[in-house]
């Protein structure tokens, strides 16, 4: 055989193709560029001298201090503590979900989407309104003047409030796909509902449920906006490390920070995806044949039902604080209905608002047909460098915030590429923030489609090219616009990366929301929260407005 | 119309990258040569590596060795939309989101044809296939036989020298698949384009093609016309595959140049075959059910097992010298029936026999 005969064959057939090889190209060049290269900066930037040289004084100074051990101590713990009673009430919201006769479910999908389109840190602002020095709680209902819910306590309850709605998704959708045929043919041999769950049910969802475990972690641990708002003494890496990057000015410090948190996040993530992802029992037995019959006895209701319901319905209040304490005068000392905090926002200008909703705009379709090519080419083609495309890209996703914030600051305030203080770089970070959700969704639709039709296509004389924009396409297309819709709400709602990224001439939303949270202005951030729920809420439904007008019906977005 | 051409595979392997770093050896070092308007069908077991085969040809998969000719071209290099074939899929692969024309005129579209053109022609293919009054419908509002109709006209209207089939009968009940048989057969002879077809239903295969390729693991057993292929197969897996095939293990006795004599259930036959045999060897004798028939007076001593009426026929498992054979009355209105348990003798036709290795 040839084998030099066989590679000429093959690099024949991908020139033949040109637009496939040069978007292979773009695409590759561009994750290098934009995700691996700001990570090797990060990487690369604490073991190097101000002169060049080698050194490990950095990591050896880092890792030296208590402080930072402590810190790394803290966010490990946290990140611990909140995955398992988030895993634990992800589980009973589930196990709700697909067994229990309940009223008002749709709430738990509500719950699910409300981390996504308000500001990451917004249940830190309604717990502080509730429980913080001048929380309706404390104060104005208990009188209480000396209270401190900053720390462990307050950072805890918010993050598994806020993250929980990851593992319900997980598990809720493992638990749907189990068949409730199984559980009748145990039922059938004599097995009681307490055994079938101990047997059967809790075995076949136990892969998801250290999948959830390590999704919620992966979160916890990068969670910067809470960190920065609640987490008060309680030091976490990903708020450290921005305090100590442009607090105390100490770049090489805080690397060294972001080395630690991303290896943390990136070994969860390698865990997840190649040990625990493939576990799944639950896809091997197909499809459900039927309805299950749902549990109406009072025992399950009261002991799952009830607290569900419950913890909804607080979550649901803490939401709804955040547009009324943007309407009262003085939040926990005077509740006379104002508009001042409005006028406030007018007075001091509209830029913030402005510049987020159309950098999230410009981001929007660059992050939506990225998405789809990556996911059409990490399904469909077959070439060299395709594993290192689709690592790259679901990897963006365990990266965190502060992590590419700081890479995004080293890597393009230099030659070859200096974009510090643009909107590009601003964009750039939103783009590849919010692209692997959209390429996940990809991957998924596309895998429900038979690619014999894409082939059929091909078959009949169309290029790759036209294949994509004519089958592959209108095929995925919802898909494609909930990557769309999700990557504008993203970009709204983002503050850990661009936080490094805003200058003097771009200012976004959630750093002016969180600037005003330092200040202690409430009503003033509840009343920017409370503008950019209605931007996201306005400009999503006009998006799905005229898709469906267009027949595309898309999907709730649902993040993770 | 482009004219029929022909399609060789020289020396054709295909080796997969399975699971765990296995390779996966799917078609082993196949050569053939499908002369221009002829039909053949690549006919075998699931995983012989026939539609691996289809699949080099159309393009989709890149061979690992050995060349891949349309006409007198190698066409190794080039992408399937360069490829002058047409494939009608197992799955028919319609474009969901477009509608019966739309769907036939998409490769006439790409090829930038004028709309008249095209119309015309989407025109006279649903004519053709008894589709005309359904353009509009999307593909989800047909049925299986009218999908399949579909993917057919679509392939059909390319005018391809080469017409690939991958098992596109496979998702229609029975008596649709007998009539989409005879259509698609009557089709092709018509157009006279030279096609491709693989299968693994072998009376698909006997009834459609000029001549059938049979493969198992990756290897051609045998090429042959169905009748050749159905009296002289070549081997044990062919005699099997094709039909029913009582295979009963015996030894030569005597070779002479008209016939060998063989030895098996208690008796001698004297067999024509091309093999080269000494007296001494193991070979099997494959004998056809309806090459047995059934005597009361003479003949091999035999017991029967059990005897099931199928309406046109009489089915039989008979015991004899240790062996289970099958046996067929075609006739059992006119014959006397036997039931499980009595002894009754067999006669077997000497002319219908075959040997194998």
């Amino acid at each position: 055989m040839n084998i030099l005969q066989r590679k000429l064959d093959e690099l024949r057939l991908i020139t033949r193709d040109p637009i496939l090889a040069a978007t292979i190209l773009l695409v590759a060049a561009s994750l290098v560029l934009f995700i691996l290269w700001p990570l090797y900066e990060v990487l690369w930037e604490g073991f190097f001298n101000e002169q060049g040289e080698f050194t490990l004084k950095y990591y050896h100074d880092s890792l030296g201090k208590t402080e930072n051990i402590r810190t790394l101590g803290n966010t490990v713990w946290l990140g611990v503590f909140v995955s398992a009673v988030s895993t634990f009430v992800g589980f009973l919201f589930a196990y709700a979900d697909a067994f229990l006769k309940i009223r008002f479910k749709a709430i738990f999908n509500t719950l699910a989407i409300l981390p996504i389109i308000s500001p990451p840190f917004a249940l830190s602002m309604s717990f502080i309104m509730l429980f913080g020095q001048q929380g309706f709680v404390t104060r104005t209902l208990l009188g209480l003047k000396e209270t401190n819910i900053y720390g462990f306590e307050g950072l805890a309850i918010v993050q598994v409030l806020t993250f929980f709605p990851v593992a319900y998704l997980v598990l809720a959708g493992l638990l749907r796909q189990i068949d409730p045929a199984m559980e009748e043919a145990a039922r059938n041999m004599g097995a009681s509902r307490g055994h079938i769950f101990r047997t059967i049910i809790f075995p076949l969802v136990r892969p998801g449920i250290a999948n959830a475990f390590l999704l919620v972690f992966i979160q916890s641990v990068a969670d910067f906006g809470n960190a920065m708002v609640i987490g008060g003494n309680y030091n976490t890496l990903a708020a450290q490390i921005y305090m100590q990057a442009m607090g105390n000015y100490d770049m090489k410090g805080g690397t060294a920070l972001a080395t630690i948190l991303l290896s943390v996040s990136v070994l969860m993530f390698v865990i997840q995806k190649y040990w625990v992802g493939d576990k799944s029992y639950v896809t091997v037995t197909g499809k459900p044949s039927r309805e299950r019959e749902l549990v109406a006895d009072p025992l399950p209701l009261i002991l799952v039902g009830v607290p569900c319901l419950a913890v909804s319905l607080f979550i649901l209040v803490l939401y709804a604080l955040i547009p009324y304490g943007s309407l009262v005068n003085l939040w926990g000392i005077d509740y006379t209905p104002t508009l001042k905090h409005y006028k406030y926002i007018v007075d001091l200008g509209l830029k913030p608002i402005l510049d987020t909703t159309w950098l999230a705009l410009i981001s929007m379709p660059v992050t939506g047909i990225l998405g789809m090519v990556i996911a059409f080419l990490i399904v469909r083609k077959k070439f060299l460098g395709r594993g290192l495309i689709e690592f790259s890209s679901l990897l963006s996703m365990a990266i965190p915030g502060t992590v590419i914030g700081v890479g995004y600051v080293l890597a393009y305030n230099k030659e070859p590429l200096i974009l510090t203080g643009t909107a590009t770089i601003i964009v750039l970070s939103f783009v590849f923030r919010s692209m692997p959700v959209g390429i996940r969704a990809g991957i998924a639709s596309l895998q429900q489609v038979d690619p014999a039709i894409e082939e059929a296509a091909q078959d009949l004389g169309a290029s790759s090219f036209k294949v994509f924009t004519s089958v592959t396409i209108p095929l995925i297309k919802s898909a494609f616009f909930s990557g769309l819709v999700y990557s504008f709400v993203r970009s709204m709602t983002a503050v850990s990366a661009v936080i490094f990224l805003v200058s003097a001439s771009y200012s976004l939303l959630t750093v002016s929301i969180m600037s005003q949270v330092d200040g202690g202005k409430l009503g003033v951030a509840a009343a920017y929260s409370t503008v950019l729920i209605l931007i996201v809420l306005v400009v999503t439904g006009i998006l799905k407005l005229l898709l469906n007008r267009m027949g595309v019906n898309i999907s709730d977005v649902q993040g993770g | 119309m482009s004219a029929s051409k022909s399609v060789s595979v020289k020396n054709l392997s295909k080796i997969f990258d399975g699971s765990g770093g296995k390779k996966v050896t799917a078609v082993n070092n196949v050569s053939l040569t499908i002369n221009p308007g002829e039909f053949v069908t690549l006919l075998g077991p699931s995983g012989c590596g026939k539609t691996t085969i289809l699949r080099m040809v159309a393009g989709f998969e890149t061979p690992t060795a050995g060349d891949v000719l349309i006409g007198d071209e190698r066409v190794n290099t080039l992408t399937p939309d360069r490829r002058d074939t047409a494939m009608v899929f197992q799955s028919y692969a319609l474009f969901p989101h477009l509608n019966v024309f739309e769907n036939i005129a998409y490769g006439l579209k790409i090829k930038k044809l004028k709309p008249d053109v095209i119309r015309a022609k989407v025109k006279e293919i649903l004519g053709l296939v008894d589709l005309h009054d359904l353009e509009t419908r999307s593909p989800n509002q047909l049925s299986g036989g009218q999908q399949q109709r579909v993917a057919l006209a679509r392939a059909l209207v390319m005018e391809p020298s080469v017409l690939l089939f991958d098992e596109p009968l496979s998702n229609l009940d029975a008596k649709l698949r007998i009539h989409m048989r005879r259509e698609i057969r009557k089709i092709q002879h018509q157009f006279g384009i030279t096609s491709i077809y693989v299968t693994h239903d072998q009376a698909e295969a006997m009834s459609m093609s000029d001549r059938i390729i049979v493969m198992n693991k990756g290897v051609v057993e045998q090429v042959g016309t169905p009748r050749e292929i159905y009296a002289t197969p070549a081997s044990q897996f062919v005699a099997d595959f094709i039909g029913t095939a009582n295979i009963i293990p015996s030894q030569v006795v005597a070779v002479n140049s008209e016939r060998t004599e063989v030895s098996a259930l208690g008796t001698s036959f004297h067999v024509k075959t091309s093999l080269s045999l000494q007296p001494g060897d193991t070979v099997k004798l494959i004998v056809r059910p309806e090459a047995i028939t059934l005597s009361c007076d003479a003949g091999i001593p035999a017991t029967i097992s059990s005897s099931v009426f199928m309406g046109a026929y009489q089915d039989y498992v008979i015991s004899s010298h240790g062996q289970n054979l099958l046996l067929v009355d075609a006739d059992p209105a006119n014959h006397q029936t036997f039931e499980a348990g009595e002894q009754v003798f067999l006669v077997i036709a000497p002319n219908k026999l075959h040997i194998v290795k």
